[in-house]
């Protein structure tokens, strides 16, 4: 600890000498954050071209530049960074790593390239290290729900990442490679090219580990050794002033190394989009997206080469979408959009293929009815061909007191439609003892099934209840925040608050003659996250960066915060192993959020050596993985709480010669490793591999 | 609610003692002093699982003597792994179980071990052909199995209370299925089919109080 230390404090003395060495060398130039920030512009917010700074939402905009400067290669890595978002591991040792948006699961965060919608979840689960960071402008994150623009999945936010457009006449591009721990080797090649009326750009990126282990006793690692390949191709077309073309093809593939099983996944994305301009104030775009993903697994006993469960994954999603925009004046914007869901599944583990349709139409009006004030209204309709139809609502506002102070305020809905695994899972677990899971929508067949071979020792539900459809789950966010900006500091700050309910969850349908239960899925739970982000960004000099993040959470299940409340929740005491009974302090409130979250990043620019260096520092308090004691909620005498740590990363980069830049970097510099709470006795499970070096080279030409 | 049902029946439970006892002190004997016990490392070997039929003999129990006993009929209550029967009702059909002769039941109630003052108002169950009084399955009788920690462990805030096969009763809370209740159980290296657990028995017949005097 001492050494990791003395290596903090050596690397931050480094960098305030760099700092003198470079005031020396350059005058002191004067230089405005506001002219700056103008460059900045998203399109997530409102489907429009707008001005990060000018927004009335909580969103957080990830700059080509900072991509560039830590050195990351994976979605995943550059999100973890920023405040209020956070990477959290599964609760099973070895499980994915969701997103968590001001503390709400990866399963209600959307995630789209170029505002169309990935798909591929794992449990609920999307895997944002599929997504390689090259070739892209920037990544959008809108907080809060956004379901009136997005529709299913955005109650938590909205992740998009915006591809880069090629600028140059010339045919320009980087080769670079990347080598780090694990034997990590991460090779990408980016061409573009622009020219009078068409455009392209090629992205090619293999990446390949050894993969780790965070439990060294157990047999296995991990994560398996593995590679991926993404390709990336688009074409822009500037067919006349009035028409334009986009066009984007995407593949992903992956394989694990699990011999003698097999473990592949592949993600195709084919995006259309025909941008027309009647006028100057119209525009209409006609997008038609098409995406599949696929994953393949097969686990063969290593002895007798028998094929003991394969899982098959393939879903596939089609979207016609046309949206129109209407600008009455410079501020005032309507916008009107509809599209048609085609998304269809064939997995394993499902009674059989599973086709599903909606079709939505939405809306969306921004205008200014005073100078200093901006609101944007809009809601979105969603027809379902299996649930109830969705309304989503939302309404938000800026007004601007003075050019230095603002507040700005959201009431939004949000709404995420019962999944595939919801409905028609049926699913009985052979290995884990013979448990068996039902879908909503066949679990009265399967029932029924079971009761046949007489596998159904007393039914838990009234049957009648059996089938009733699932409705979506749902939300209402409040944002209420402040912008501060005085000179080369400014300040926001935003106060959040999210309402859940319809929560899903599983239920226990019947016990069976082993022993074991039936499972199936119900609205039941109600939840809310409340807190406080704040982001201060402090600009001494030029070349000089400072800021500072930090999130306050309370994440709660409103029903079971009540059961403590009355008294009607109880313990076990570690030592007397007697029953005791919880009071509200003892609930420390849901699975995987800590209360504190931190970040601090540093970001150092030395032009006369064409040099950069920053630190990044984020840090996690306390949390807890799951419940142990079988009250069925986190409270203090489970025994698993994870403690609080923080990850350093640091990346050094020099540019020689114009055209060739090294970096060097270390990520998680101090070595945390951690504990896993749940590992057992004499068994060490680590949270983290450890510090992981790296360097990369990187040729533009 | 529960908390103010309790309340009552405290106070119900004071007065009637109260009476009963000044009562008690002119004529007819004494009663048995109501005592809180633990029972320790009760046995619950089974056969079968995991997809197999479960099958062998029921470890059976009696308050009275506070033992294990091989009694055919002066046993309240029975344990197989996870499985507790209770001598009342029919037998539910699995394979080497002991006849029920008794007219012994079970309430499951929620609750800390001192909540739960008298068996006033409580209506017990007895097992069936196929279901016994306390469900099988984790979360739905008395245990819950942590899938990640492969533990079974007692759903706490769970106390049992039982009708003896000859109408008395008692009250039980389960701390343990591990040989010697470890504080932490390692599903490795820990046996488990060892039951510990805390009783309160009323010997006497005819009362329904289940405190300590």
């Amino acid at each position: 600890m001492n050494l990791n230390k003395c290596r903090l404090s050596l690397f931050l003395s480094l960098i305030a000498c760099l700092h003198v060495i470079g005031q020396e060398n350059s005058p002191s130039q004067k230089d405005s954050i506001l002219t700056e920030n103008l460059d900045e512009v998203v399109v997530t917010a409102t489907r429009t071209i707008r001005q990060l700074s000018s927004l009335p939402l909580p969103v957080t905009l990830i700059a080509k530049k900072q991509l560039q400067q830590t050195g990351f290669t994976r979605l995943n890595e550059i999100l973890n960074e920023q405040t209020g978002i956070i990477m959290t591991p599964d609760a099973t040792i070895g499980g994915g790593e969701g997103v968590q948006i001001q503390g709400i699961a990866s399963d209600y965060v959307l995630v789209l390239i170029d505002g169309v919608p990935v798909v591929g979840r794992s449990s609920g689960n999307l895997d944002l290290s599929r997504f390689a960071i090259g070739s892209i402008k920037q990544v959008e994150v809108v907080k809060g729900p956004a379901s009136s623009l997005f529709g299913s999945e955005a109650l938590g936010g909205v992740i998009n990442i915006i591809t880069e457009k090629p600028s140059s006449e010339k045919i320009s591009g980087q080769v670079s490679h990347r080598m780090a721990s694990f034997n990590n080797q991460n090779t990408n090649l980016t061409i573009n090219q622009k020219g009078k009326k068409l455009g392209y750009s090629l992205f090619a990126d293999r990446l390949s580990t050894d993969g780790y282990d965070l439990a060294p006793t157990q047999e296995g690692q991990t994560i398996n050794p593995f590679y991926n390949y993404t390709l990336n191709g688009r074409l822009y077309v500037d067919a006349s002033q009035k028409w334009d073309v986009f066009a984007s093809g995407r593949y992903f593939y992956q394989e694990f190394d699990v011999a003698p099983s097999t473990s592949e996944e592949q993600d195709l994305n084919l995006h259309l989009k025909v941008n027309h301009k009647p006028s100057i104030k119209s525009q209409l775009h006609y997008e038609l997206y098409y995406t599949n993903y696929i994953t393949d697994e097969k686990s063969i006993d290593p002895i007798d080469n028998e094929l003991l469960v394969a899982n098959d994954f393939d879903q596939r999603l089609f979207r016609p979408e046309i949206r129109f925009n209407h600008t009455f004046s410079t501020q005032n914007i309507l916008t009107i959009g509809a599209g048609y869901n085609f998304e269809h599944l064939e997995r394993s583990l499902f009674a059989g293929d599973v086709t599903f349709e909606s079709q939505y139409l939405y809306s969306q009006f921004d205008f200014k009815p005073l100078d200093d004030l901006n609101i944007i209204v809009g809601a979105r309709f969603d027809n379902h061909s299996e649930y109830h139809s969705q309304l989503s609502p939302k309404i938000s506002g800026r007004y601007d007191l003075s050019p230095n102070f603002a507040i700005k305020g959201s009431v939004g809905s949000g709404f995420k439609s019962p999944d595939f695994r919801q409905l028609y899972l049926d699913f009985t677990n052979a290995a884990g003892g013979g448990y068996s899971v039902f879908g909503k929508e066949v679990e009265q067949a399967g029932i029924e099934r079971l009761q046949e071979n007489d596998e159904i020792a007393t039914l838990q539900v009234d049957p009648s209840e059996l089938g009733d459809p699932l409705d979506a789950e749902s939300s209402i966010g409040y944002n209420l925040g402040f912008v501060i900006k005085k000179g080369k500091l400014s300040t926001e700050l935003n106060f959040f608050r999210n309402d859940f309910k319809n929560l899903i969850d599983t239920r226990i349908l019947a016990s069976k003659t082993n022993g074991q239960n039936v499972f199936g899925y119900i609205n039941r739970d109600r939840g809310y996250t409340q807190g406080l982000e704040m982001d201060v960004q402090y600009k001494p000099w030029k070349n000089l960066n400072l800021s500072a993040g930090y999130q306050l959470l309370y994440a709660y299940d409103k029903d079971k915060r009540e059961a403590v409340k009355n008294g009607e929740v109880f313990a076990r005491d570690p030592e007397t192993l007697q029953t005791v009974r919880l009071s509200t302090s003892d609930y420390f409130g849901l699975e995987n959020r800590s209360r504190h979250t931190l970040n601090a990043k540093i970001f150092y620019e030395i032009p006369e050596w064409d040099a950069n260096a920053n630190i990044r520092v984020t840090y996690r308090s306390q949390f807890g993985l799951t419940d142990q004691n079988g009250n069925d909620l986190l409270d203090v005498y489970d025994g698993t709480f994870s403690k609080g740590y923080a990850l350093v990363n640091l990346t050094f980069g020099k540019t020689f010669f114009k055209h060739y830049q090294l970096q060097l970097g270390a990520n998680n510099l101090l070595d945390f490793k951690g504990n896993n709470p749940l590992a057992t006795q004499d068994n060490e499970v680590l949270l983290n591999p450890g510090i992981q070096l790296f360097t990369k080279i990187n040729i533009q030409f | 609610m529960i908390k103010k049902t309790a309340n009552f029946f405290t106070y119900l439970f004071i007065f009637t003692a109260f009476v009963a006892c000044s009562d008690d002190d002119d004529n007819g004997p004494d009663p048995i002093a109501v005592e809180s016990s633990t029972a320790t490392n009760i046995p619950a070997p089974q056969t079968g699982g995991q997809g197999e039929p479960v099958g062998g003999p029921f470890t059976k129990f009696s308050f009275a003597t506070g033992a294990v006993t091989t009694s055919e009929t002066d046993w309240d209550i029975a344990f197989r792994g996870t499985s507790i029967a209770v001598n009342g009702g029919a037998v539910t059909g699995t394979d080497d179980e002991p006849e029920r002769n008794g007219d012994a039941g079970v309430s499951i109630e929620s609750g800390t071990f001192a909540d739960i003052t008298t068996v006033e108002g409580l209506t017990f169950a007895q097992d069936a052909d196929g279901a016994f009084a306390i469900a099988s399955g984790s979360d739905n009788g008395w245990y819950n199995y942590n899938p990640a920690t492969f533990t079974i462990t007692p759903i706490p805030g769970k106390i049992l209370v039982f009708r003896t096969h000859d109408g008395k009763y008692a009250k039980v809370e389960i701390l343990s299925y591990y040989k010697d209740a470890p504080a932490e159980i390692d599903a490795m290296s820990d046996e488990a089919r060892y039951y510990t657990f805390n009783y309160v028995y009323n010997p006497n017949e005819g009362e329904t109080s289940l405190t300590i005097n």
